[in-house]
């Protein structure tokens, strides 16, 4: 027998990978959405996710960067 | 291991389709024979395509202009050396594409070529005279406020660049109507915003600004006739009108006297865009003006409508400041795009290109690369001539900002998504194999891995590789 499931499979970076991998456990975005883990740079998602889950890492960026830029003001 | 699919479908790019700018003929090959046949009627359009058409085809053409019976295909074969097959083979096809000739059958059941009978008399009319003469040519006196040709390159730059500060800037709806407004927003170069409504520039429109005003006006036309049958002006009488008047003489008024109604509410939305000029709506006469002399000439641009555009003004320091050396509110606008304004004086704008700015620029569907081609094509001649620093590069721009803004457009990316179906828990290695391969003889698979004897398949391609597994088991 073979077992199915629908979702969206995601290719990143591990670094990335890891950072889903925290987000899934700790329930950040409200419960599990991680389907399966398939190998260091490549995880299965439920589809519904992927536009909380794009937000969220684009919080992440902002979160880490810093304005470099003189304004000169 | 993995499998690297086709069919990426990343989220995070926008889903817009990038900007297509057809010449005539493309734009012609894609309406139907029924439009063309109509258009047909018209002599300046036949003249249109016929200079359009591939030098082969032209030829051919005038040989079978006066023929009044099908000519065998063989024969039409006979008039090209075999050494020009190809040419000929291009030639005879774009003569179909465009309904120019139909096949036709000849007594004997040989097939041959006959020219389309609209077609051919209207060409002959276009070619020796006769027919009705064009309404717009009838004798004026002279007009006692003539205007000159730089009073009309003026006028029509004007017009035209009060459409593209529309698209950049949409909070004055000043010198632009609510029609334009619509055009824009149906030919998907802007869009409506889902919060207060207002429009914005789409991923298009933004390319749509880069392209030279020639292609720009001719793009806007396509869609403006697209609409013309909502409006209740027949698409192929307008075409023809803006032929014929991209046959006109500029700095020449013509009358509007003997125009039907249609075609003087046209000639006012042309007047609103800039193409023709009048003093006043009731005038009775107008001046064609350069771009709408230059319909025609799209892909080579012939005498192009100077714009302050053509030389270049901005200075991008390694600082990630710009410097803009303009007056043009739309130029500032365009800038404003992606680029946090600093200070503005009477001549010059000072930016910079921040982390923000270019990611808000990048949300809204401009990619990096589009942002880097508008700061090189308008690169000061300053910049074109002074040397990186030592460092080779092929851009004018320093490549600390080439890479920044690259860097700032690959952050947003750092998943791909892909649709698709996982398949686990085969009973035994032999199952999986055989499926495995059969995903990757049909470009299914998009990952596997052996050893926990897992796989992929695109989303699309579920149903087939189901089907596919039923056969396999029911054959087990």
């Amino acid at each position: 027998m073979v077992n199915v499931m629908k979702g969206v499979l995601v290719e990143c970076d591990p670094a990335m990978k890891q950072f889903l991998l925290h987000l899934d456990e700790t329930l950040a975005l409200g419960r599990k959405f991680i389907l399966q883990d398939l190998d260091e740079t490549h995880v299965f998602i439920s589809s519904d996710i992927v536009e909380t889950l794009q937000a969220r890492v684009d919080d992440l960026m902002d979160q880490f960067s810093f304005p470099v830029h003189d304004k000169g003001l | 291991m993995s499998e690297s699919s086709k069919s990426k479908s990343s989220s995070s790019t926008n889903p817009s389709p990038t900007l297509q700018c057809k010449d005539l003929h493309e734009y012609l090959k894609s309406r139907s024979p029924q439009f063309l046949e109509t258009l047909y009627n018209y002599p300046t359009i036949c003249l249109a395509v016929y200079r359009e058409l591939p030098e082969l085809a032209r030829h051919f053409v005038i040989r079978l202009l006066f023929v009044e019976q099908p000519v065998p295909q063989a024969v039409v074969a006979s008039w090209v050396t075999q050494t020009h097959a190809k040419e000929q083979h291009k030639a005879c096809e774009a003569l179909s594409e465009l309904s120019v000739w139909q096949e036709a059958p000849i007594p004997g059941g040989l097939p041959g070529w006959m020219l389309s009978q609209s077609f051919k008399k209207n060409l002959k009319v276009a070619l020796l005279g006769g027919g009705r003469p064009w309404s717009m040519s009838s004798s004026l006196e002279p007009d006692g406020k003539a205007r000159d040709v730089s009073f009309l390159d003026a006028y029509a730059l004007e017009r035209w660049e009060c459409v593209l500060h529309y698209m950049v800037g949409s909070t004055q709806t000043e010198g632009i109507s609510a029609d334009a407004v619509r055009i824009l927003l149906q030919a998907g170069l802007m869009n409506r915003d889902a919060e207060d409504g207002t429009a914005v520039i789409t991923r298009a429109g933004f390319q749509f600004l880069l392209l030279s005003t020639a292609k720009q006006v001719w793009l806007f036309l396509q869609h403006y006739l697209h609409t013309a049958e909502k409006r209740s002006l027949s698409a192929a009488e307008c075409l023809a009108f803006l032929y014929q008047l991209s046959f006109s003489t500029l700095g020449k008024d013509y009358s509007t006297e003997g125009m039907s109604n249609n075609m003087l509410v046209f000639l006012q939305h042309l007047r609103e865009f800039g193409l023709v000029y009048q003093r006043k709506r009731k005038a009775g006469r107008f001046y064609p003006t350069r771009l709408a002399l230059n319909i025609t000439c799209v892909k080579d641009g012939v005498a192009p409508l100077q714009t302050a555009a053509s030389s270049g003004y901005i200075i991008a320091e390694t600082n990630y400041r710009v410097y803009a050396y303009t007056t043009s509110a739309l130029q500032v606008a365009l800038l404003g795009l992606f680029t946090e304004l600093v200070y503005r004086f009477p001549n010059v704008v000072v930016g910079v290109l921040t982390r923000e700015s270019v990611r808000a620029a990048l949300r809204g569907g401009i990619s990096a690369q589009q942002i880097i081609t508008y700061l090189e094509q308008h690169s000061h001649p300053q910049m074109l001539k002074s040397d990186q620093g030592g460092i080779r590069s092929s851009s004018s721009l320093p490549p600390t900002v080439l890479d920044q803004i690259r860097l700032w457009e690959s952050e947003r990316n750092r998943f791909t998504y892909t649709e698709g179906v996982v398949y686990n828990q085969f009973l035994s290695q032999a199952e999986f194999n055989v499926l495995r391969d059969y995903g990757r003889s049909s470009g299914a698979l998009v990952w596997a891995a052996d050893r926990t004897r897992t796989m992929v398949v695109a989303r699309a391609a579920h149903d087939d590789v189901k089907r596919y597994w039923k056969r396999y088991s029911k054959a087990t």
